[in-house]
């Protein structure tokens, strides 16, 4: 792989052969260039009205088709729709609820409050029943209302959530006809629920503050408590996914060369004003509104947990949500391209809108801010709070990187996880956590994974976000 | 043809995010029993055995190609899997080409509880999916998003 450095964490993948634009990649260090997920950023550039570069945050990981941390904005009506450029776990995403609680106080009931969200918030394998399976009609008003479905049936920090997430909580285009019998089949009784794997809940505090006045927008005080929920659209939205790639695999050919020359089958994509373009779309909108509402749900569930654990008013817990970023998204958006001014899609897969100050469609409490950048990093060591910014708005169609991005396979995690007991470690720290599997607590050892730190530096740097606040957990549940 | 049944071995891939695995046969279908077969070892915490309590004949369209109806059949493995707690236990495909699978298979019943370290499985991936000959006999492999 060609390589040329931009400036400072900023690497060119040079265009060439059928190539539309070239790759752009942030990187923690100089990229390896036999890194697998660099020729997946050259192989998203050949996707059809892709727009200025190909862009990989510094959490990059291989991925199916796209590279996890990928972005590509394309020209929105004459561009490419591609499920890869979404991922399977459509809308998964990670919401930070502030409280008053001090840190000290929560510390004291630490077991009951981490044993309380375990047992009110189903996890791992196939978990459901957080409520009882919804009707399809009433599956309908999930997929079309979002988190403001959740929050009408009373999960909730406070009633202004929904206005609190990125979009409102709801993709207004969602089409729930577009949804399948066998999608809804998987989704219908796993609302509220966490799933396995790297998702998880946290009861975080405030270690430290960055950038005080943002910290004072976004309600984050040091030595406070914060809840991170971190999951997506379960079953749902990986049926949607799935049934995408498999009916657009082998019609590449019909959408004319440049469909049938992609370098890769998992980029399978469509003309976004073809039937089957448009159909992705609004099934994958419906599946974003089914993450938005099954976070929402969560939160609710954790807010009850925290009351009743703790024996706090609500008016002591001060819960608030902070925001709710989507990591897996592909949305409409309004950005400046070569000076004018484009109506864009833009694919997120393992990347954070990051939106800077002014901009109409941050919050309004946050809006001189920069919309709050949510980026989780592994169980035993922090998560980062950041604001978005001007430049990402002009460098990176308004994106960030998410997270830590794996280190290790989860063989080899395994492997080093033999003979030890990771919980153990871990309350030696402080951090009290509860899994379903023993194995899962293996796989996501903080060793397993970058650290987020070098990660969150190098957007810190590149300026395209900017650090607020650290976050440091103290009892995580996981699947 | 073979009936096949768990336990079945396989070689793991090593993927750093989800989970690649790979598997051998005399034939396409012995090799694509395998894989199957595979599969609920993964979901099952590797389980050696999972009582067989009813049997249905699947034919599954498939394709593009031999992979194709390779990713075919497992997607609909893991489709009984999630939505009505079924895992493969047993066995025999009739036959596998381009175009589809046909395959009797058992199935058992998927435990939450007692198959808690299994894999969650949530999606068969098209990424370097194989059915194909490979020296002597065939190659079967998949890789899964966990």
């Amino acid at each position: 792989m060609n390589l040329r450095r931009i400036e400072g964490d900023l690497w060119e993948i040079p265009r060439e052969g059928r190539m539309k634009v070239p790759g752009r990649v942030y990187s923690v260090g100089p990229p390896a260039p036999d890194d697998p997920a660099l020729q997946q950023v050259a192989n998203v550039a050949h996707l059809p009205g892709i727009l200025r570069f190909s862009l990989a945050m510094p959490d990059i990981h291989w991925g199916y088709g796209f590279p996890i941390g990928g972005v590509a904005a394309v020209d929105a009506e004459h561009g490419a729709v591609s499920p890869g450029g979404v991922g399977y776990d459509i809308n998964c995403g990670v919401r930070v609820v502030t409280t008053r609680l001090e840190e000290e106080v929560v510390r004291a009931s630490l077991h009951a409050v981490t044993a309380q969200l375990y047992r009110d918030i189903p996890t791992g394998v196939g978990a459901s029943a957080a409520i009882p399976r919804v009707s399809d009609a009433e599956l309908d008003e999930v997929l079309s209302q979002g988190a403001r479905w959740a929050v009408r049936r009373g999960f909730a920090a406070a009633s202004d959530d929904a206005e609190r997430c990125e979009e409102g909580g709801r993709l207004p285009a969602a089409d729930p006809s577009a949804v399948s019998a066998r999608a809804r089949l998987r989704g219908s009784d796993q609302l509220g629920t966490l799933g396995s794997g790297n998702h998880f809940l946290e009861v975080d505090r405030v270690a430290e503050v960055y950038d005080e006045a943002a910290a004072e927008a976004f309600g984050l005080v040091p030595g406070t408590i914060a809840l991170q929920i971190h999951s997506g659209s379960r079953g749902l939205g990986y049926q949607v996914c799935d049934e995408a790639l498999a009916a657009l695999a082998p019609r590449l050919a019909d959408y004319g060369e440049d469909y049938a020359a992609l370098p890769d089958r998992q980029l399978a994509c469509a003309p976004i004003c073809s039937d089957e373009g448009r159909g992705y779309l609004g099934a994958m909108q419906a599946a974003a509104n089914f993450a938005f509402a099954n976070r929402q749900m969560m939160t609710g569930l954790a807010v009850r947990a925290l009351l009743h654990t703790l024996r706090v008013s609500e008016r002591d817990l001060g819960a608030r949500l902070l925001y709710d970023v989507c990591h897996n998204v592909a949305k409409h958006e309004e950005h400046e391209v070569d000076g004018a001014r484009r109506r864009v899609l833009v694919h997120r897969k393992g990347a954070t809108r990051a939106f800077g100050p002014g901009d109409p469609r941050v919050p309004t409490p946050y809006r001189d801010v920069g919309q709050p950048v949510l980026i989780p990093g592994d169980m035993g060591r922090y998560s980062y709070v950041l604001a978005g910014t001007a430049r990402a708005m002009r460098d990176t169609f308004g994106s960030s990187c998410h997270g830590a991005g794996r280190l290790l396979s989860r063989g080899e995690a395994l492997r080093r996880g033999r003979g030890r007991s990771i919980a153990r470690e871990l309350a030696d720290r402080g951090i009290e956590v509860i899994s379903r599997g023993k194995k899962t607590l293996a796989e996501e050892m903080s060793e397993a994974y970058k650290d987020v730190a070098q990660v969150v530096a190098v957007m810190h740097g590149a300026g395209i976000s900017r650090l607020v606040a650290r976050l440091e957990p103290m009892g995580v549940i996981k699947g | 043809m073979v009936r096949l049944a768990l336990p079945q071995p396989y070689e793991d891939l090593g993927h750093t995010a989800d989970v690649g695995v790979r598997v051998r046969g005399a034939s396409a279908e012995e090799a694509l029993g395998r894989l199957a077969l595979a599969f609920s070892t993964l979901v099952t915490g590797g389980e050696r055995t999972v009582v067989p309590l009813r049997e249905e004949r699947l034919d599954v369209a498939g394709g593009p190609g031999l992979a194709g109806s390779a990713v075919a059949f497992l997607r609909e493995l893991l489709f009984r899997l999630v939505t009505a707690r079924e895992v493969a236990t047993e066995i025999e495909v009739h036959a596998a080409d381009a175009r589809c699978v046909v395959a009797t298979v058992a199935f058992g019943r998927h435990d939450p509880e007692r198959h808690a370290e299994g894999a969650d499985v949530k999606a068969v991936t098209w990424h370097a999916a194989r059915l194909e000959r490979e020296g002597d006999g065939w190659v079967a492999q998949i890789i899964l998003d966990i």
